[in-house]
């Protein structure tokens, strides 16, 4: 068996000097960057270099980027890949997810010719995402263009009797998947402690040869590399952070400080709402460029359709509206009967029902084989699926197979007239989406493609509210699918309670080193998450600053800043933190900043809304008493 | 031990001393197509990022290693260049808001900087690696020596740091050992501080009968100004005063300003580490520094983008140790060779690496790597400009310090006529200088220490065990007794000490890499290594 790594260098966004943004333009000045190797796929090679001490085999680290990303190629050398390969090229530059796909999986042909000798044994590996597009779209598509089966979200491997098998995270828990056929795709989004290069290998990795191919070398189209191959455009890019500056109120009433607290509360999610009224109108006398229904992906497992669906729903609605179209959901399973009202009474206009014993399971291929006929069959001129794992994984492929551009993990999207040089664009989708890692905003549109396609963060649209006499279309669709199609079977499943990620927190009470001891963070901080959650009605987390971490309060998966977890919750209570600017950059953007600080000097206050100076042995009781009155 | 690890020549420390040496040994061995090996670790992430200096640099040095190097059209060479010193001012400031500038007549031809240039050291040692890696030598960066490999009374070469353990010291699944790395010749160019080079010193008697290393502490900004700045460009300025005391001095020192081009200008003090204030912090000395009117206005409107700190050897010619045994010499800071009456270094530390060259060359020709070859290094450096200047300041700073209970009235003239002293004066370890004195600075609303670490960008990685631990904790309680606060709390630049309720609260991780703490210590009880190579400061414009 051997192995293709798939490597990417990226800008490092952990570090981003200041200098490095242009306030004006809102954009980052990619060359003040340093450049860095993807993390995830240090972790992809050290899952090969895995399989490789048990299979035995090849491993060849494959990259595409301007000539200095032979930098990456040199690191994955020295900790243990035998070949490289440098895909570059001016022709290769501009290129979207599809025209980046095309060309990779060029090389990888290539790669079985030539270092291969055309053994099809063999394994592509690749991190699951990148920190700067953070897309995930590369490796299906890649996948698709070589009709093989992608395994994502890949954790760990077995070998049984020579077979693969691959672990790997689901929405509900996990599953054990085997490929029926190589070569085949795997993700890999474990993480474990990435290689050091030792300096004998760094050595014999600075003296190796590296291939360089060009466009030419893996001879391929120019129309889809580069920009001309490319199915999306950015229009935009802007800096999401808020120039308005705070000023801290300080209150050491509490019950005072919790009724402000409940008022910002409301307010806030108030103006989200309104934010997102419509505000399209197709101008008179001008035809829309892309015509036909809004579509929605509709996720089900085992019969349970996934709450992001609805939002999704609501946003194709509201859409919909605006271009005076209808709004259709597209559901994949087996034995799905109930589903379609549920759908409609969500807002579908028309429910297409794809029921197949052979889909019973979520797969990549025969997915999106079928979803691809019944597109070709209806033409829509939208498709919106839920960034999701499976939307993620079933995305890219649909999208690349219809030749259709997709924009990833969208938390806006908004109908709108534009020009870009001599085109004009008139009724389009608008995506919006967040980049390196949160640190700019950008908006896309999609060109030269069939439908117009996304994937949108779950909990940033908003449902409508169920109508269950609402009446709708259903229309099944039979799909021409083979148990050959599968490509992969499912050994076996686990459902998991799923915690969640910090990250994702809507609240979140975060300690300081001002805590001083396991004992207090135990004490005082557990209990005011659990008031605040209370409260507020949605989950409240723990989280804890780096000297906390330090200090053995709770794990690293909880550690926020520079180093840790970048949030934005709606609520954020800092009890004890300083607020160095290393912990600022990881919690400055949420909506209400609470801070306990004995200091009322102490940094955090410049970025909080509201503040109480004392002792936190006094002050949090009796806040938890006062969210607890507020709360009943 | 694997073939790859044997080399002919380690330079350690990618400093501008190895990375001279090493162009001038390949070139000298290119010249007589000989192919012996020229490698230079370095424990920084990338090039650079540890290297940190004022810098005016004076460049008649690089004629000689890089004939024709004005004439190159590398970045570095238009931009250093274009930074030709043509404004030089000094200037005593007298408390925050009045200075006083020297006629350019009374100041001693040692401090005049026309005809120099300012320059950034991490990108010129980004540019010398291109050259060396031109001419063959191989450059290896994250990798950390940790220990001096002896045999027979001869150094054959180094350990390298190991990785990949846990806060607990427990190995972790990518646990990779300290490997060895032979060599012929070990050159260690590690800079101020070097670890190796004290262990080398002590072990091999290299400091018999020599003064106690005195040490500065420098901490520098790198500040954007606006097009339209009051500042300009080729222009430095060197100050004295302000913000230390004039009338009472009692820290041997001053501040400087140099035009780095696009509007960025590099605002930098330097204390001896002598200094007796318990609460010195010396960022915040910086800002205080930043805040006196003639610099305020000078950098007005200017954004802070970068920020570090690195000590520099300041005993000078009586604190040097010999630099050469069997199988090794030392070059550069490493070695002590700072003009303490300059503030300079860097050219010497350029010479002394090619003088080291010189004699590596000969003993490879010779095939003979003892002392009694190497030796014609120490010769070469005696008959050289290094020589001559540290002679000729050998007591300089010592009357400072000597005369610093009285005042710099009697330190100044002193230091006009300290060559002709008689005796040597004597030195004593910096942190002796340490009393219950306050200073009581208050901050100034300037950044604050935490945001400049940031600045820095400094990173350790987290899991790793503390490179900084005690040899006896229970001293830091006497710290608290003898000056009722623990020093370290102020005077690491980076912010890694910090007391709360009489309990240490360590951040190695802020480390950058000055090792001031171990210097500074009162009671001598921090011990600071090397960490895990890629560790530490990412300095990009230092």
């Amino acid at each position: 068996m051997n192995y293709i790594v798939l490597v990417k260098q990226v800008p490092d966004i952990r570090n981003i000097p200041d200098e490095a943004w242009d306030w004006e333009k809102g954009t980052l000045k990619r060359g003040l960057l340093e450049n860095v190797l993807n993390e995830l796929d240090k972790q992809a090679l050290v899952f090969t270099f895995k399989m490789r001490e048990q299979h035995g085999g090849r491993v060849v680290a494959l990259t595409m980027g301007p000539p200095f990303a032979e930098e990456v190629l040199r690191y994955a050398l020295s900790v243990g890949a035998d070949d490289a390969v440098l895909l570059t090229d001016r022709k290769l530059g501009g290129a979207d997810t599809a025209a980046t796909a095309y060309p990779l999986a060029q090389a990888i042909s290539k790669i079985e010719q030539e270092l291969f000798h055309g053994d099809r044994e063999y394994v592509i590996v690749s991190g699951m995402q990148s920190v700067d597009g953070d897309t995930a779209q590369v490796p299906p598509q890649i996948a698709e263009e070589l009709s093989m089966v992608h395994i994502a979200y890949a954790t760990a491997f077995s070998f049984n009797n020579g077979q693969l098998r691959v672990d790997r995270i689901t929405r509900k828990g996990s599953e054990t998947i085997a490929p029926d056929n190589y070569p085949c795709m795997v993700t890999v989004t474990q993480w474990t402690e990435p290689s050091f290069p030792s300096f004998h290998r760094t050595r014999w990795a600075q003296s190796q040869e590296i291939y360089q191919w060009s466009a030419d070398d893996i001879q391929s189209d120019e129309s889809q590399i580069g920009l001309a191959g490319s199915r999306t455009a950015v229009v935009k890019i802007f800096s999401p952070k808020e120039v308005s500056k705070k000023t801290c109120v300080f209150e050491n009433d509490v019950d005072k400080l919790i009724g402000m607290l409940r008022e910002s509360y409301e307010n806030k999610l108030e103006s989200t709402e309104k934010d997102e009224q419509p505000k399209y109108h197709l101008p008179e006398g001008r035809e829309p460029d892309y015509q036909g229904e809004i579509w929605v992906f509709a996720e089900q497992e085992g019969g349970e359709i996934n709450p992001a669906t609805f939002e999704l729903l609501g946003k194709a609605t509201e859409l919909a509206g605006q271009l005076n179209e209808k709004t259709a959901a597209v559901l994949v399973g087996h034995n799905i009967k109930d589903l379609p009202q549920k759908l409609i009474s969500y807002g579908a206009d028309r429910v297409y029902v794809i029921d197949d014993e052979l889909l019973k399971d979520f797969l990549p291929l025969p997915y999106s084989k079928a979803v691809s006929e019944l597109i070709g069959e209806y033409a829509p001129q939208m498709m919106l699926f839920s960034a999701t794992p499976l939307g993620r994984e079933l995305a890219p492929r649909v999208a690349y197979r219809t030749k259709s551009g997709l924009t990833a993990d969208c938390t806006g999207l908004d109908i709108i007239d534009t020009k870009r040089g001599r085109q004009e664009y008139t009724g389009i989708l608008q995506q919006t989406r967040p980049a390196l890692g949160g640190n700019i905003m950008a908006a896309i549109i999609t060109q030269n493609s069939t439908v117009q396609m996304s994937t949108a963060r779950p909990g940033v649209m908003r449902a409508l509210e169920p109508d269950d006499q609402r009446k709708g279309e259903i229309i099944e669709h039979k799909p021409e699918i083979t148990s050959s199609d599968l490509g992969a079977h499912i050994i076996s499943s686990t459902l998991r309670q799923m915690t969640s990620e910090i990250k994702d927190a809507g609240a979140i009470v975060c300690a300081g080193a001002g805590c001083k001891t396991k004992d207090n963070f135990e004490k005082y901080i557990l209990p005011l998450a659990d008031s605040l959650g209370r409260f507020l009605g949605e989950e409240a987390m723990v989280g804890a600053s780096r000297a906390a971490v330090e200090l053995g309060f709770t794990d690293r998966s909880h550690q926020i800043g520079q180093t840790g977890q970048t949030v934005k919750p709606r609520v954020y209570i800092a009890a004890g933190v300083s607020g160095a600017v290393q912990h600022l950059t990881g919690m400055q953007n949420s909506d209400i900043i609470i801070a306990i600080n004995k200091d009322s000097k102490a940094p955090i206050f410049k970025v909080s809304d509201y503040g109480l100076v004392g002792n936190l042995e006094e002050i949090i009781p009796q806040l938890i008493a006062a969210l607890d009155r507020s709360g009943n | 031990m694997n073939d790859t690890n044997q080399t002919d020549v380690l330079f350690i420390g990618a400093g501008p001393a190895s990375l001279a040496g090493a162009i001038k040994l390949k070139q000298l061995l290119n010249e007589k197509k000989r192919s012996e090996s020229v490698v230079v670790i370095e424990k920084a992430e990338k090039l650079g990022q540890h290297s940190l200096s004022g810098a005016v640099f004076e460049a008649d040095v690089l004629d000689e290693l890089i004939p024709g190097w004005k004439e190159r059209e590398d970045e570095f060479v238009t931009q250093t260049l274009a930074n030709r010193v043509e404004k030089d001012e000094t200037v005593f400031l007298l408390g925050q808001n009045s200075s006083l500038k020297l006629p350019e007549f009374l100041v001693p031809a040692y401090l005049r900087h026309k005809g120099d240039y300012a320059i950034s050291l991490s990108q010129m040692v980004n540019w010398l690696a291109e050259i060396a890696r031109g001419t063959g030598v191989e450059i290896y960066t994250g990798f950390a020596a940790k220990e001096i490999l002896t045999e027979d009374g001869s150094v054959t070469g180094v350990k390298l740091g190991e990785k990949g353990r846990n806060k607990e010291g427990e190995e972790q699944v990518n646990y990779l050992p300290g490997e060895t790395v032979k060599a012929g010749v070990t050159v260690l160019g590690e800079g101020s501080l070097g670890l190796l080079t004290e262990d080398l010193v002590k072990r091999f008697n290299l400091g018999n009968g020599r003064n106690p290393q005195v040490h500065s502490l420098g901490v520098k900004e790198i500040i954007r100004l606006p097009d339209n700045n009051n500042f300009g460009s080729n222009r430095v300025i060197h100050t004295m005063g302000f913000p230390n005391k004039l009338l009472t001095p009692d820290i041997f020192g001053g501040g400087t300003l140099y035009s780095m081009g696009q509007n960025t200008v590099a605002v930098a003090l330097i204390l001896a580490l002598d200094w007796r204030y318990c609460d010195l912090d010396p960022q915040r000395e910086l800002q205080a520094f930043k805040s006196h009117s003639l610099v305020k206005n000078l950098i007005a409107d200017g954004d802070v983008i970068a920020y570090g700190a690195k000590t520099l050897p300041e005993g000078g010619y009586y604190s040097l140790p010999e630099p050469v045994t069997n199988g090794a010499v030392i070059i550069g800071d490493s070695a002590g060779f700072t003009s303490v009456r300059k503030l300079k270094g860097l050219h010497y530390a350029i010479k002394s690496g090619m003088l080291a060259a010189e004699a590596i060359f000969q003993a490879i020709e010779k095939q003979d790597f003892s002392r009694q070859t190497l030796k014609l290094y120490p010769e070469l450096l005696e008959n050289s400009f290094i020589m001559r200047d540290l002679k000729a300041g050998r007591n300089y700073r010592q009357v400072f310090t000597r005369a610093g209970r009285t005042g710099l009235y009697l330190g100044a003239p002193l230091s006009l006529v300290q060559q002709w002293l008689p005796a040597r004066l004597s030195t004593r370890p910096d942190h002796e200088g340490t009393t219950r004195a306050r200073l009581e600075r208050q901050p100034d609303g300037q950044i604050d220490r935490l945001t400049a670490v940031s600045l820095s960008g400094t990173a350790h990685r987290e899991e790793e065990p503390s490179h900084i631990t005690f040899s006896d904790p229970g001293r830091c309680a006497r710290c608290y007794q003898d000056y009722g606060c623990h020093p370290c709390e102020s005077f690491c630049p980076g912010e890694v000490y910090k007391f709360e309720d009489n309990e240490l609260m360590l951040s190695p991780s802020n480390c950058l890499h000055c090792q001031t703490c171990r210097v500074k210590c009162p009671h001598q009880v921090i011990m600071w290594e090397v960490p895990e190579g890629g560790d530490g400061p990412k300095y990009k414009l230092m």
